[in-house]
């Protein structure tokens, strides 16, 4: 017995002494930035000038991205009311970049926009506090790529039936390793209370023991919250609220019976992750590593991807960009059912195109004839 | 020898190459300048003095670049006389001259815009403000840089009716008096209380007593003057002479060299006179706008205003209007080389998107919805003392901004 206690010791030390002797990787963890992809924010084909800001101000952004779609679910209208709420003393000068139509002031707005190729522009002084609001028009062709919803709107006999899926889905690479428990723990924590409380996550890292890899690729999605009814004409409205995300579903399905032109009206914001931080059998991820044995791989890999989920949905919280990269920014996504009336511009370039596939086309039909005219002209003389 | 000649070739094509510019001459690109040099010599003096600093610059540094040319910047000046019919006339001998912009105080342009909108031919106003002369949609080769009339207006209305008072809305019956007057009525018009009067002033009258002595007796505790300077000028001269020490309130005119002038026997009348004006420093501070005042100084000298201080220094003019022309000047040449093209379209579509740094630091541009060079936020507030005036202090902006030196 007191051999094997003697050799349990021995163990004990040399994998302490192991662990000791490995190297110590200070690995920094997702989030706040950099985002998962380049889009959203928005970007447009020019070069922004110059931005100034006084050091003093802060700029807080809210967006309200209105989507009209047509009786499929298709985005045919895509429009951004941007609230800018600058505050503190000075001068500011922004630029915000997109695939920007046009803009025009919105209700409550202090200042006129501006408006240049793929340019919402503003300029001026805030005496403190200063509202700059603006209803942007964006290409829908480019915007709708960057919605995080594709809705799917379809009849299947007496029934219509409308189809939410997380757009926001994108694949990233993982890291794997050996952290301890404890500081696992920690950093759950840190990363839940960030999320609960609606704030952007701060940076931070983990200490890696030995070799890090990162050789596995998962689906990493903002969670949505989506709030809305679908109707048919005469019909009560079906009404559903979810969550798209966060260890639930990525889509669902809502039905409604009857006849008639079904039309859907839906919000959906990008939300925390909740249920994939929750801590089991325990108040904290500190008491719950201390109370039962878990895995350690499985909660590394619990934080980096509800480090990622939550990097993914403040990437949402940006439709158009916030001229303060430190701004708290805020969107709101509101999908409607519009009659569809294709945008006299979108109408313009896609004819101008087609008209230019069918001169080409042409143009090589008759090259083609007066080379063959020629050729027979040519071998008759 | 065979050796000693391919040297000195290889010198001669290593000298050709060290030459200024490899680019060949496109001749002259002229800019119009249509300003009142018989009716409003100052003004008209101090446009031209800006685009003749600007141009004069861009020529030295090797001229206007549009693809492998480089053209040489020429002004030609047309007189005014501050009538429509002879800006018209103005119009058509630049457009015949082959300009690619005209510069001008604003006279005329209700009747000129057209005429120079069938050639693409932009004009940019860097004198008056009023509120009809620019409109993207209706005017598209219309620009300004200068602060509007709408913009110092609603300034007035944030800065004025907070204070309480009670306030005499006088203007003169000149078209810059009336054109005010419009822009006035409708930034109180959410505020009457604050109103105690409006009154038209004649703008020929050499004395106002009535019209001052009926606008204390309707209870006014401040007077908003919007007016030519000889008018601004009488105001003050009846308001004092009457004893009555009501602060009096004018857009940019009010700092014109005439109203100074004209009262220089009583400096003390002038002490108190607010005006509105677009800001002459940016954020980075002064060193911008006196570095160009310095470089306009020393080619034309400074503006004086024909007034000394209490301490017998004299006065002179900070270049404000000097300053739009030269903005001008550079965001057209911008411009100009954005189109890559003297092509009138191109080169109005151009002046949609550029920006250039302006002389007081500020970014200087337009774009596709607003034509104006001045944003409303940059309209400030000053006040006379001594012959001089300093922003002042009760006002957000205009407490930020640092007095400009006015003396020599």
């Amino acid at each position: 017995m007191r051999r094997l206690f003697a050799v349990g010791v021995s163990a004990l030390v040399w994998a302490a002494a192991a662990a000791a002797a490995q190297p110590h990787q200070q690995v920094v963890l997702p989030g706040p930035v950099p985002y998962l992809t380049p889009n959203p924010p928005l970007i447009g084909t020019t070069a922004l000038p110059q931005v100034y800001m006084t050091v003093r101000l802060h700029v807080a952004s809210d967006q309200r991205v209105l989507v009209g779609v047509d009786g499929e679910g298709r985005p045919v209208q895509v429009s951004d009311r941007q609230r800018l709420i600058v505050r503190g003393k000075g001068d500011y000068q922004l630029a915000i970049g997109g695939p920007i139509r046009d803009v025009h002031p919105a209700a409550g707005t202090q200042s006129s926009p501006g408006l240049r190729t793929d340019q919402l522009l503003w300029a001026g002084f805030s005496p403190g506090r200063k509202v700059l609001a603006a209803d942007v028009i964006v290409r829908t062709e480019v915007a709708a790529k960057y919605l995080p919803l594709r809705l799917r709107l379809k009849r299947d006999g007496g029934r219509a039936i409308l189809t939410v899926a997380n757009a926001t889905q994108t694949p990233q690479r993982l890291y794997a390793g050996t952290v301890r428990l404890p500081e696992l723990g920690r950093l759950l924590d840190e990363t839940r209370r960030a999320s609960l409380a609606g704030v952007r996550l701060t940076g931070t890292y983990a200490t890696f023991i030995g070799s890090v890899r990162t050789n596995r690729l998962v689906t990493i999605s903002a969670p949505l919250r989506v709030q809305g009814e679908l109707r048919l004409p005469g019909q009560a409205p079906v009404r559903f609220d979810r969550i798209l995300g966060d260890g639930r579903p990525e889509s669902f399905q809502v039905s409604v019976r009857g006849s008639g032109t079904p039309a859907v009206h839906l919000e959906a914001k990008p939300a925390a992750v909740v249920r994939l931080l929750r801590p089991p059998g325990a108040s904290s991820w500190a008491e719950a590593v201390r109370r039962r044995p878990l895995s350690p791989a499985d909660l590394l890999e619990r934080l980096m991807t509800t480090r990622m989920q939550l990097v993914r949905a403040d990437q949402f919280q940006s439709f158009l960009s916030d001229p303060d990269a430190d701004g708290k920014s805020r969107t709101v996504y509101e999908f409607r059912t519009v009659a569809v009336r294709p945008h006299p511009a979108a109408t313009a370039t896609h004819t101008g195109g087609g008209s230019d596939v069918l001169l080409i086309v042409l143009l090589v039909v008759g090259s083609l004839a007066l080379a063959g005219g020629g050729l027979v002209a040519w071998a008759h003389s | 020898m065979r050796r000693t000649v391919v040297v000195l070739a290889g010198l001669a094509l290593l000298v050709s190459g060290c030459g200024k510019s490899g680019r060949a001459s496109g001749g002259d690109v002229v800019v119009a300048v249509d300003v009142p040099v018989t009716g409003s010599p100052y003004v008209a003096e101090t446009i031209r003095h800006g685009v003749a600093l600007a141009t004069s610059g861009i020529n030295s540094g090797g001229g206007l670049i549009i693809g492998t040319h480089s053209y040489h910047l020429r002004i030609k000046l047309y007189d005014n006389h501050l009538s429509a019919r002879k800006a018209v006339e103005d119009m058509r001998s630049a457009l015949s001259a082959g300009a690619v912009a005209i510069v001008t105080d604003g006279t005329g342009v209700d009747a000129t815009w057209q005429i120079a909108n069938q050639k693409h031919v932009p004009i940019c106003i860097v004198y008056d403000g009023g509120s009809g002369l620019v409109d993207v949609a209706k005017r598209p080769n219309v620009f300004r840089i200068a602060p509007t009339n709408h913009g110092i207006a609603f300034r007035y209305a944030e800065y004025l009716i907070p204070k309480g008072l009670k306030i005499g809305l006088l203007h003169d019956d000149s078209a810059y008096g009336q054109e005010g007057s419009a822009d006035i009525n409708r930034a109180f018009s959410q505020n009457p209380r604050s109103v105690a009067l409006r009154m038209t002033l004649p703008a020929e009258a050499t004395d106002l007593s009535p019209q001052i002595l009926r606008a204390r007796r309707s209870g006014a505790t401040a007077l908003l003057v919007w007016a030519q300077p000889p008018t601004i000028a009488e105001v003050l001269t009846a308001a004092r002479s009457l004893g009555w020490s009501v602060p009096v309130y004018t857009p940019p005119t009010g700092a014109d060299p005439f109203v100074r002038q004209r009262l220089a026997d009583h400096p003390s009348w002038v002490d108190g006179l607010t005006f509105a004006g677009s800001r002459l420093t940016a954020e980075v501070g002064t060193a911008p706008f006196e570095s160009f005042q310095s470089q306009y100084e020393s080619t034309y000298g400074a503006d004086k205003v024909g007034v000394r201080t209490a301490e017998g220094k004299q006065v002179v003019q900070p270049p404000e209007l000097a300053m739009y022309a030269y903005d001008f000047a550079h965001v057209l040449t911008a411009a100009l080389t954005r189109a890559g093209s003297l092509d009138p379209a191109k080169v109005l579509s151009a002046l949609n998107q550029v920006t250039t740094q302006g002389a007081n630091g500020d970014e200087r541009g337009f774009n596709q919805h607003s034509h104006e060079g001045v944003v409303d936020d940059d309209v400030y507030f000053a006040r006379f003392h001594d012959m001089t005036y300093a922003p002042v202090k009760d006002d957000p902006l205009s407490s930020t901004l640092p007095a400009i030196p006015q003396t020599r």
